[in-house]
């Protein structure tokens, strides 16, 4: 039975179609049957590999399953934040994104069933997108060792409206105390960096002196009886659920969906007016440019200035380097620790850089080819698109030099040789990672940095790969291996099989 | 290449048996001239084949079949010498919403080889007559749809084209802004320029155009000045609306 057109099934009915249609664009032009081909496949595949993992690492934990909920809380670490990290920006794109909001705005419809039906999607697609990964592993639990594992499903369901509260709230208060215009950049850094925070919190704990890690361990470990760390205490209720303890799991889904139905009984109206001011922020008045404009002869200077003055007032840039480096650089102290007490932290730091200069050419190369905002006005100058490309490839490599000079000067410091071959293997990885963004173009808005690799998996893979390759040359290079050939020939050959096939015509 | 360079004799533009097709023909074997300072009015219903016209012209879509020569300079063998003398105008203004206006137009002439001494006052010239001199150094991701317009308008103009093609130029533009820009075209016609235009709005082609060509399903059913079109519709003294209606073949009734 069609749901009354205004009420919220109805809305709920309009977004999960919205939704379904967002997953199908993600398998670009495969058919509903080859779509449920390879999502089955996956499944079956995730299961098979839950199965055989679990079978071989169950057999050290026969004294139950409460000795199962650390592992089951590390994994409640990557899990809870990545949910809410998904709802802050979903939530942020559900308010910036003009699409059908203008008609609802101006329907006279309540904004509660509206807001509420749209929350209630940002939770479903977090959950889904989380359970393909999660769900195999509780139906291999509930077969190899305990069916109360089965307590997954609506531990699951319940974390998402957990999180999907909590990005609501967070994303609205950002747009409270920041404001509409810079909410969009703000949430989506934030979101970024909740989503990370297990993996930089381990990185925190690995660049902490010895003292002070020891010190963090041993807090871990004591779970004093009444501690934050008990597994009584109420930080360990959401882990207890999954387990299938029936009042864990009871007030874990009871708080979940209290905080949800909080969040969408008294955030509706500030959602809807907050999406009015969120249009109106577009328009605003320009920022003036206060610097006279110099004109400058020739193809090389208007294009390299183009390209400079749209990077230098990208805000989603800066960001996006800044966690780059975050998530890069503390490898740098793993492997100087690794080098034992006569290491150098000048060379430990030279395979970060190379990592840093890989991932920021790549980024430099989307917001220059990609992310082009008149590519059609380009294709109607008297220019032919090989000079035009050639001319953005030299634009980015003045911003890329700024970036990496610091670190490398500092490489230099430890010696002639360390700075001359981590120079040459910065230039071959930034190269590298521009040729396959320019080989590769994933077209995009320049706000959609952050979420630049959502739009491309094959791009993505090969980037991480590419830069890891270079990184992992350097750091057998340095040590004086031939086996540094190896990732060089493999990163080469990566780099040769991702060649256009065919040369387009160049005007 | 300047306009001295350019063959006098040569029409501004000349296709020849220009074809398109994205599954079903949406450019049909068009023949079309335009000369020197001409102001050419393209109409035609939604779909007609228009803007794939123009853009196979502006060089952003490779024919099927068929030839294109501007002032003399085939455009399908050497497009890089026919771009340097045309202007290309789409419906939506192409803009760098983090660009100044005047930053814009230095990259415009750039690409286009203006020399600077050339560009520069040109680009203030510009500027001033459209109105947007006050916001010359605001970044366009503030303006209204009819001022980023004018940008892109005086973007098209900077180089001095000898062709200027323009895809619905009026759209999103205030009475004052669209009068500015029509004295603007036909100052440019004076000077030897050829405009080609698309509208919907046929009191603007009516006004303005030396001919009128009126196309439909890919082909042109009809071309000439009005009182031509008027003998070719069989109602002299009709409007433009109703040649171009009982041309179209739509139903006068059904399109008031």
């Amino acid at each position: 039975m069609r749901p009354q057109p205004a009420t919220f099934r109805w809305f709920a009915a309009h977004d999960l179609k919205l939704a379904r249609r967002r997953v199908r664009a993600f398998f670009g032009k495969s058919g509903p049957i080859k779509i449920t081909l390879i999502l089955g496949a996956a499944l079956v595949f995730f299961h098979a590999l839950a199965l055989f993992a679990l079978d071989t690492a169950l057999e050290d934990f026969e004294d139950g399953r409460r000795a199962l909920y650390p592992f089951v809380g590390s994994a409640a670490l990557f899990i809870l934040p990545w949910i809410v990290s998904q709802a802050l920006t979903n939530a942020t794109r559900a308010l910036y994104t003009r699409g059908d909001l203008d008609i609802v705005l101006s329907s006279p419809m309540p904004a509660r069933p509206v807001f509420a039906a749209r929350s209630l999607a940002i939770a479903l697609e977090s959950i889904f997108s989380v359970a393909i990964f999660v769900l195999p592993i509780a139906n291999a639990l509930a077969l190899l060792a305990d069916g109360r594992w089965l307590a997954i499903y609506p531990t699951l369901a319940a974390a998402g409206l957990f999180g999907t509260g909590l990005g609501l709230v967070l994303m609205l208060g950002l747009f409270r105390f920041v404001g509409p215009r810079r909410t969009r950049v703000v949430a989506n850094v934030l979101a970024t960096l909740i989503g990370a925070s297990f993996a930089i919190g381990l990185q925190a704990y690995n660049i902490a002196p010895a003292a002070y890690r020891m010190a963090i361990s041993e807090w871990l470990s004591g779970a004093r009886a009444g501690g934050l760390l008990d597994r009584d205490s109420l930080i360990w209720i959401p882990i207890r659920a999954a387990g299938g303890e029936p009042w864990p799991l009871l007030l874990w889904c009871g708080v979940s969906l209290a905080l949800f139905l909080a969040a969408v009984l008294t955030l509706g109206d500030f959602f809807m007016r907050g999406a009015g001011a969120a249009i109106g922020s577009e328009r605003r008045e320009a920022p003036q440019v206060k610097r006279a404009t110099r004109f400058r002869a020739g193809v090389g200077a208007a294009l390299r200035h183009k390209e400079w003055r749209l990077i230098s007032r990208d805000p989603g840039l800066a960001s996006q380097i800044l966690l780059q480096i975050i998530y890069t650089m503390p490898i740098s102290v793993v492997l100087w620790r690794a080098m034992g007490p006569n290491g150098s932290l000048a060379l430990a730091t030279a395979p970060a850089l190379v990592a840093v200069a890989s991932n920021v050419s790549a980024s430099l190369a989307w917001l220059a080819i990609s992310s082009e905002d008149a590519p059609e006005f380009l294709a109607t100058a008297p220019v032919t698109r090989r000079e035009i490309e050639r001319r953005k490839l030299e634009a980015i490599a003045l911003p890329l030099i700024v970036i990496v000079a610091l670190p490398l000067a500092f490489v230099w410091s430890a010696g002639f040789k360390a700075g001359a071959v981590t120079t040459v293997y910065v230039l071959a990885a930034a190269l590298a990672a521009a040729l396959l963004n320019l080989w590769h173009p994933v077209p995009g808005r320049r706000g959609d940095i952050l979420r630049r690799h959502s739009q491309s998996k094959l791009v993505a893979m090969m980037e991480h790969m590419l830069s890891l390759l270079w990184a992992v040359a350097l750091a057998l290079t340095a040590f004086g291996s031939w086996a540094a050939m190896v990732p060089i020939v493999c990163a080469l050959f990566l780099l040769w099989t991702q060649r256009p096939k065919a040369v387009l015509a160049t005007a | 290449m300047f306009v001295a360079d350019l063959p006098d004799a040569s029409p501004a533009l000349s296709l020849r048996g220009l074809s398109k097709s994205f599954g079903k023909p949406a450019v049909d074997r068009l023949d079309l001239t335009i000369r020197a300072g001409e102001f050419y009015a393209l109409l035609g219903p939604n779909g007609a084949g228009k803007t794939t016209t123009l853009r196979m012209v502006a060089g952003l879509l490779p024919p099927d079949s068929g030839a294109i020569s501007i002032f003399g300079i085939d455009a399908l063998r050497d497009p890089i010498a026919a771009k340097r003398v045309i202007a290309w105008l789409p419906d939506e203004p192409m803009l760098y919403d983090k660009l100044t206006p005047v930053e814009y137009l230095e990259f415009v002439a750039g690409l286009w080889g203006v020399p600077p001494e050339l560009a520069e006052p040109r680009a203030d010239e510009l500027l001033a007559t459209l109105g947007l001199a006050e916001n010359a150094r605001s970044r366009c991701e503030g303006f209204s749809r009819g001022m980023k317009q004018k940008v892109a308008l005086a973007g098209a103009l900077i180089h001095d084209p000898k062709l200027l093609m323009l895809d619905e130029p009026l759209t999103g533009l205030d009475a004052q802004a669209a009068r500015l820009v029509k004295d603007l075209l036909r100052e440019r016609t004076r000077r030897g320029c050829a405009v080609i235009l698309t509208t919907h709005i046929l009191e603007v082609a009516e006004r303005l155009a030396d001919r009128i060509g009126i196309i439909q399903h890919g082909r042109l059913v009809a071309e000439g000045g009005l009182a031509d079109l008027q003998a070719q519709a069989g109602g002299a003294g009709a409007t433009l609306e109703e040649v171009f209606l009982a041309l179209t073949g739509a139903p006068a009734d059904r399109a008031a």
